[in-house]
């Protein structure tokens, strides 16, 4: 017919395309993370020889909880040392992360709403750490905390950990704080709130989800990190969740089931965290993205 | 409610001046306008009254306080924000009831306040609900009720108008007057918006790259601009404003244009030139202060019509004069075209001469 009705067409057509090569990704990357996820729990409920069974069980012709019983009781030598294990990992992302909340919170102000000499500068040089593989720390650090002797504590990892976890949650927490209009606080002051008050009672409210989203951050980061508890921590009673694993791999058998209910364990507290905060965690990163 | 000070207020970034020897008297009850392009100071100066920013030099008097060096606590003002700054996790009631809590009012005298200032404001059925869920006019009045709820010695307002839709600007310009009206509240008045000042103010405060250029009540600012900026930013249709030569034939002053027409001036207008520092002068002439022929009169100058706005009421006709764009309102009965010839006709009584080096309003 029309010349406009010939140009319109293949266009549509193009758009149909896009639709579904985004929705052809989307199933790919749902099969590539949620398979996995979905083995480990199949595997975790087989037998150990049915864990090795070859063409494999898609699902379990006698499935167990004896792994997860296995794990979680304090009575044998396995189970005692995964609950030390978890607990370790708890109390080193926990403390982490709470240390990590506390200096990034006022860190990220003081960047968002101070103009002082060299602030630019320091900023910057908070993500100098960040530039480099954690790798090339890996010997410098050990150095310095068998300095420090901390070395087999679980302070050196805590140190560790922020040095990565710190710079990220500034930054987080500064893109946060840049987004609360700076009125609100002046308003605050005029009606009578000193600084100090202001950021207490009307800042810090608004600035929540930005503190969660922060701390599930660097929790997760010293929950998982492997490498430098590998190497800070030789003491079996000391040893973290993704290094204490290890144990499952001997030289000759591996426990499969046992390794997999430990790793679905381990990804527990993640998951559940972020079920219940995930919210504020999406908030936090879109905020500033529309206006208010 | 006080007066407010200002004396050779200065404020440096470096070597760069946002607030340049600004004094002014804010007297008891007063409402005056800041008004000014943006960048031209006004806001900072606000911000200065507040004690938000360190000022840099001179003195900030509230009433007979000089509060240069005090916390915006404790200066006794309140402000409204251009966004109104309401606290988004408070209610309404709580953001009204906030700088009462921080005086430690008792609960009893507080929630009287509160629902004193409600009532006025007419803001009552609001009181639970979140700043969000409110409309821009509302949330408007909530930052009006926070103000007035703990009775300050001046009302501080940053644009509160320019985030509202045309229609409800105009509403609030006469509440935010009636609310000046009612309380005798000392307010200064921030906007770049010309017309509120003139609507709104007893006074207007005319500033510019830092400087106050003109401090006057809004009549007087429109009848006697000292500067050409002032004529410039003051009135719409904006003065217009012809750049031309000053010059003499056979004892009669006047004024030529490179396209070689000349306006003989009257005595009083001969003088004023006569002051000027070179033959430079600029002529300056509101909208209604020029009459347009059809036809050449003696004392007309040419021109050709470049637009025709009707609005109802008057026809605004732009015109090209010797390179500016002049302005003339017309009644909508009179009939003109676009790219017509006719002859300008200015009102000697009521021209205004601007020296062209210093531009300043020559006088007489």
């Amino acid at each position: 017919m029309s010349a406009p009705t010939v140009v319109h067409a293949p266009r549509r057509r193009r758009i149909d395309g896009w639709r579904w090569a985004s929705r052809f990704f989307l199933v790919f990357m749902l099969i590539y993370t949620a398979v996995p996820m979905a083995w480990m729990m199949v595997t975790s409920i087989k037998s150990g020889f049915a864990a090795m069974a070859f063409p494999p069980e898609w699902w379990p012709s006698e499935p167990t909880l004896a792994s997860y019983r296995n794990l979680l009781d304090p009575q044998n030598s396995v189970g005692r040392d995964f609950l030390r294990f978890f607990w370790n990992s708890l109390y080193v992302s926990t403390l982490t992360t709470i240390l990590a909340v506390l200096v990034a919170v006022p860190a990220a102000y003081a960047f968002s709403r101070f103009r002082f000499p060299g602030r630019q500068f320091l900023f910057f040089s908070v993500l100098l750490r960040n530039m480099f593989p954690a790798v090339i720390f890996l010997v410098p650090l050990f150095i310095l905390m068998r300095f420090l002797g901390l070395v087999n504590t679980h302070g050196s990892l805590v140190l560790t950990y922020l040095t990565f976890g710190l710079p990220l949650a500034i930054w987080l927490l500064k893109g946060f704080y840049d987004n609360i209009p700076i009125q609100l606080e002046q308003a605050a002051r005029i009606d009578g709130a000193t600084r100090f008050q202001a950021f207490v009672l009307i800042v810090m409210p608004l600035s929540v989800p930005g503190i969660i989203a922060t701390a599930i951050y660097s929790f997760i980061g010293a929950w998982n990190e492997y490498i430098y508890a590998y190497t800070f921590l030789s003491k079996n009673e000391q040893l973290t969740l993704p290094v204490g694993v290890q144990r499952f791999f001997s030289e000759n058998t591996t426990d499969f089931p046992g390794l997999m209910a430990a790793s679905f364990m381990m990804s527990v507290p993640v998951v559940v965290l972020f079920l219940i905060l995930q919210k504020y965690f999406v908030r936090a990163l879109t905020e500033g993205a529309v206006k208010h | 409610m006080a007066h407010v000070i200002l004396k050779d207020l200065v404020k440096s970034y470096g070597s760069v001046y946002a607030v340049r020897d600004v004094s002014l008297t804010v007297n008891d009850g007063e409402f005056v306008a800041l008004v000014g392009p943006s960048g031209c100071g006004k806001t900072t100066t606000l911000n200065l009254v507040a004690g938000l920013i360190p000022i840099t030099s001179g003195d900030i008097m509230i009433g007979d306080r000089i509060v240069n060096d005090l916390d915006p606590k404790d200066r006794d003002i309140a402000m409204v924000f251009q966004n109104y700054a309401l606290y988004p996790n408070k209610t309404v009631y709580k953001n009204l009831a906030f700088p009462l809590q921080m005086r430690r009012m008792t609960t009893h005298d507080m929630d009287q306040k509160v629902r004193d200032a409600a009532r006025m404001l007419d803001i009552t059925h609001l009181l639970e609900r979140l700043p969000r869920e409110l409309s821009g006019g509302q949330q408007q009045r909530v930052a009006l009720g926070r103000a007035l709820v703990r009775d300050p010695a001046v009302f501080l307002m940053d644009e509160p108008l320019s985030n509202l839709d045309a229609k409800l600007r105009v509403q609030m310009r006469s509440e935010i007057k009636r609310f000046h009206q009612d309380f005798d509240a000392t307010i200064i008045y921030v906007t770049h918006d010309q017309l509120e000042a003139v609507t709104m103010a007893d006074k207007m405060a005319v500033m510019n790259g830092g400087y106050l250029q003109q401090y006057d009540t809004p009549a007087q600012v429109f009848a006697n601009p000292v500067n050409l900026f002032v004529a410039s930013f003051v009135g719409s249709p904006a003065m217009s404003l012809i750049p031309l030569e000053a010059a003499t034939n056979g004892g009669t002053t006047m004024l030529s244009s490179a396209e070689g027409w000349t306006i003989a001036l009257s005595d009083q207008n001969a003088r004023k030139v006569q002051r000027a520092k070179s033959k430079k002068v600029v002529l300056g002439a509101r909208h209604s202060a020029i009459r347009l022929h059809k036809t050449q009169v003696e004392g007309a100058v040419p021109a050709k019509v470049y637009t025709v706005e009707p609005t109802g009421d008057v026809t605004f006709v732009q015109v090209f004069l010797s390179g500016a764009v002049v302005n003339i309102s017309l009644p909508p009965t009179f009939e003109v075209e676009p790219d017509e010839q006719v002859w300008l006709e200015f009102d000697q009584n009521r021209m205004h001469l601007f020296d062209g080096e210093t531009e300043l309003a020559l006088n007489d």
